[in-house]
């Protein structure tokens, strides 16, 4: 019962993210603009961020599944979600609406306690995951 | 340990190959320089510059850089023609919305690049609130 759920929760986390990184992949150029937005980084480090991040996510996502990649890919979630909550949280306290950019450019505002809601949630199942290896329910 | 590091690694590099093969290659890949521009550059432009508002109707209506017309995605089609009148090759359209955080003038700038085949455009750094700043 336990493998199953844990295969459900790292298929769910790993579809959530290949989704996320595909949807940014589709248009690198709205994706720059969204990161340009939290004012953390100059133009260029955004336009390569735009490019590599939404494939590292879905790198992240497929390696979720193969048993041998999924505590690395577990690892790389996790401190990229640790990164885009310090990023949401930095732009909330310096009063910067942003598009989250999280699921691809909407190009409007985002309502901050759902997104921090929504991050806090994956961070969770992340963490789940990584507490409970795949191995351990046999 | 070292095998864990191994494939985080081979992860990190797996994603570069798309990753650079979409820089290179993919149709909606971003501008490597900044489309921005601060308002005193725009404004030493003077005459070549064709200022475009991408703020809703009623903010344009409430203040906007004098004569900057108003365009914004909802009235695409309607506020589209009295900018293509005024456009000419050699001048250079510079898009704005309200502040340094709202990405109106971004995709509105995208847009007339995209689709309009523009290639002179700018977007204004700051946008209305920079302006008002610089001219109290």
């Amino acid at each position: 019962m336990k493998k199953c759920l844990h295969r459900m929760l790292a298929g769910g986390v790993s579809a959530l993210f290949i989704y996320a990184g595909a949807n940014k992949a589709l248009d690198p150029a709205a994706f720059a603009f969204d990161v340009q937005n939290y004012r953390v980084l100059p133009w260029l480090p955004s336009v390569f961020v735009a490019l590599y991040l939404p494939w590292l996510e879905i790198v992240c996502g497929a390696a979720l599944i193969p048993r041998r990649s999924d505590r690395a890919a577990l690892w790389l979630l996790t401190g990229m979600m640790l990164v885009f909550l310090g990023a949401l949280l930095s732009a909330r306290v310096r009063g910067i609406d942003i598009a989250c950019g999280c699921f691809g450019s909407s190009g409007k505002p985002g309502v901050f306690g759902e997104m921090l809601a929504r991050d806090l949630a994956i961070l969770a199942g992340l963490a789940v995951l990584l507490c409970c290896p795949r191995d351990r329910h046999g | 340990m070292p095998k864990l590091l191994r494939q985080i690694s081979l992860l990190l590099l797996l994603a570069l190959v798309p990753a650079g093969a979409a820089g290179l290659f993919h149709p909606r890949r971003p501008a490597w320089q900044s489309d921005e521009i601060v308002a005193g550059t725009a404004e030493s432009w003077g005459e070549k510059v064709i200022w475009v508002d991408a703020r809703p109707p009623a903010e344009f209506e409430s203040g906007h850089i004098p004569g900057a017309l108003s365009l914004n995605e909802e009235a695409w089609d309607a506020s589209l023609p009295p900018l293509l009148d005024a456009w000419a090759p050699e001048k250079i359209v510079v898009v704005y919305c309200s502040t340094l955080s709202c990405q109106a003038s971004h995709e509105v700038a995208h847009r007339l690049r995209d689709e309009v085949g523009l290639k002179e455009v700018r977007v204004l750094q700051g946008g209305w609130e920079a302006w008002r700043r610089l001219h109290p």
